[in-house]
């Protein structure tokens, strides 16, 4: 697994309401390189995203005001304009395969947070073109 | 009443004529006898019988036909219109003849009023059927759908439609396959029982259970019983009749997954975090720790990942359950599967002490498998073999892999364990079923090898084992070559073949979406 790119050039927005899993990987990312903007709220993680100043976005489906998959459905709805941004959706919510399938369509990566270390991710957004 | 005083007219003329001509002859006969043959009277008498014999014989048999042509023509028209005789063709109106246009007048009757006969009963005939409809359609509890020759829905009452929340304008004229997403438990879909139907059979039956539908692209499904009845020489076109029996239960079904999915997610959380501080100490506290300080970490480590694995086996053990685990069969390498999972449950086996090997045979051929739930077979293989290899030097697991004679890619993982008893070994592949003696040595759940024979049945492969006591076991499963599964997949769709842990098929694979 080589990185593509010098993490610390790259910019990431995690939306995530649970803060110790959001601390353990700032921690992680940090220390690998990347500068990292911590978003709990849905709505506010939108608008974030939109500024388009982000290289990779951490999503998770269960967070307060609207959810991910209507961020990620704003996001990469054919009207709204095209982000740099890659989108990980991270979650420990379990769905239904067809549901799974289209969240994964839209999304360039699907990643269950209980299945990885927070060193993992790093390994595996080191791959994300 | 022209026509008939026209024909009256005409008839009278002739008949005036044929007497006319009937007298002139005898006349004529006489003159001809008197003044030019100038014969005896014997002679004329004689003469005069003759020429009356051929003017009484001749002349009405030619007058009969030509006065009674109207007659015949007009039996010709009624013949040729009547229900029970055949092969009468229609009279020809072209010849004119005496009482011609009476002959046409009334033969357009004739014709006007079977037309109407005709409108009538078709009328009736409608009116019936729209009555059966209705009542059908209003009464029948049971959703009901009848398709014609096209698979295209003629019609469909209103339990079915209110099934479907549907409007009958959404439903009929439809194609099936475009209003039903379903799913069957077995690979004789509805749509390759049709096709074989229409092919082979003039009536034919067909039950399935369990049959899933899915609404709205599959975010919503429900379940049910179908019944499916084929007859190709019913009139109408009405050729197949499709009836669903809805079941309570398997509505429960749905909703204990739903339990269990809810269940997961709130397990999950805490193993996120467990694990991340885990690994967050242990690069802190790295070459920090004495060496016992340092087992127990790793020990912390294997077994927060192994309750992540336990977590899916749960979660996969109720889509089962509820048919609900949908594999796709896919292209991959072998090899590629066997060398990750080796490579993640190695931590384990290092820190229970057991040797971990694999041999895999060079240039096997590609194998068709759904990844994520074959790796989980195993995982599953490998952490039993692992487990109940016990502790101590010498302990060992062998995984191998290879092509067997039936040119299936045949796995074994061989352990130096225990063994399992002979009298055990038939109730090994069954649901929370674990040795005696094993449930105070380790832990587990006992869905494992339940979990992996149903995964490797619906691939196509089988799963056994070998043990003797002492003598430790081997377990063994076979998987297709993709090139099997490819024949398969030329007649599916074009993602990959799915197939539920019970081999559930979707219906149209012939139609794509």
């Amino acid at each position: 697994m080589e990185p593509t790119q010098n993490p610390s050039n790259r910019q990431v927005l995690v939306v995530e309401d649970e803060h110790f899993i959001s601390e353990l990987y700032v921690r992680a990312l940090t220390r690998a390189g990347y500068r990292v903007t911590v978003e709990v709220d849905g709505q506010r993680g939108l608008e974030l995203a939109k500024t388009d100043r982000f290289d990779i976005i951490l999503l998770d489906l269960m967070v307060p005001t609207i959810t991910g998959i209507e961020v990620l459905r704003a996001l990469r709805s054919p009207n709204a304009k095209p982000l740099k941004a890659k989108i990980v959706i991270t979650t420990n919510l379990e769905q239904r395969e067809e549901i799974r399938a289209d969240i994964e369509k839209q999304a360039d990566a699907y990643l269950v947070k209980a299945e990885i270390t927070p060193r993992e991710l790093v390994e595996f957004l080191h791959t994300i073109k | 009443m022209d026509h008939l005083q026209r024909f009256v007219s005409q008839f009278r003329s002739r008949v005036f004529v044929v007497l006319l001509l009937d007298n002139a002859i005898i006349f004529g006969d006489w003159w001809v006898v008197e003044h030019v043959l100038k014969l005896n009277d014997l002679g004329l008498a004689l003469s005069l019988l003759a020429s009356s014999v051929i003017a009484i014989t001749i002349l009405p048999w030619v007058s009969a036909r030509y006065l009674t042509q109207p007659t015949r023509l007009i039996w010709q028209a009624i013949l040729h219109i009547a229900p029970d005789t055949t092969n009468v063709p229609a009279p020809d109106l072209k010849r004119r003849g005496i009482g011609h246009d009476l002959v046409i007048n009334l033969v357009s009757h004739v014709y006007q009023l079977a037309s109407v006969v005709d409108s009538v009963e078709k009328t009736a005939a409608i009116a019936n059927r729209d009555l059966h409809k209705d009542f059908v359609a209003k009464n029948l509890p049971l959703p009901l759908i009848v398709l014609d020759k096209d698979q295209n829905i003629v019609f469909a009452n209103k339990a079915m439609c209110d099934y479907l929340q549907r409007t009958d304008g959404e439903t009929s004229g439809q194609n099936i396959y475009s209003v039903l997403d379903l799913s069957f438990p077995s690979e004789e879909t509805l749509d390759k029982w049709l096709q074989n139907a229409t092919q082979n059979a003039a009536v034919t039956t067909k039950t399935w259970e369990r049959v899933r539908l899915n609404i709205q692209g599959g975010t919503t499904t429900r379940r049910f019983d179908l019944a499916a009845y084929y007859n190709r020489s019913n009139p109408e076109g009405f050729e197949t009749m499709l009836v669903l029996f809805d079941h309570p239960s398997y509505t429960q079904d749905d909703q204990a997954l739903s339990f269990v999915a809810l269940a997961v997610h709130e397990l999950r959380t805490p193993i996120t975090l467990l694990r991340g501080y885990i690994e967050a100490l242990e690069e802190d506290l790295e070459g920090k720790l004495n060496e016992e300080d340092a087992t127990f970490m790793h020990r912390m480590k294997a077994q927060a990942q192994s309750l992540t694995a336990f977590i899916n086996n749960m979660l996969n053990v109720a889509r089962i359950e509820s048919d609900q685990l949908v594999l796709k069969l896919q292209e991959d390498t072998w090899q590629d599967i066997v060398t990750t999972a080796v490579n993640d449950v190695s931590l384990r086996a290092k820190i229970v002490g057991v040797e971990l090997s694999a041999e895999i045979a060079p240039n096997l051929p590609k194998v068709g498998v759904d990844r994520v739930g074959i790796y989980e077979v195993l995982v599953n293989l490998l952490d039993n073999a692992i487990k109940y290899s016990g502790k101590g030097a010498g302990k060992k697991v062998l995984v191998r892999a290879v092509l067997n004679k039936e040119g299936m890619i045949e796995t074994t993982v061989q352990d130096s364990g225990a063994g399992i008893p002979t009298s055990l070994l038939a109730n090994l592949f069954e649901k929370f079923y674990r040795s005696h003696r094993s449930r105070n040595q380790v832990g587990g759940t006992g869905l494992g090898l339940y979990l992996s024979k149903t995964i490797v049945d619906a691939h196509g492969g089988h799963i056994w084992v070998n043990s003797k006591e002492g003598a430790g076991s081997t377990f063994g499963f076979t998987v297709l070559p993709y090139a099997k599964v490819a024949e398969e997949k030329r007649n599916g769709d074009n993602n990959g073949i799915s197939r539920g842990a019970h081999g559930w098929i979707k219906n149209h694979s012939l139609y794509s979406r």
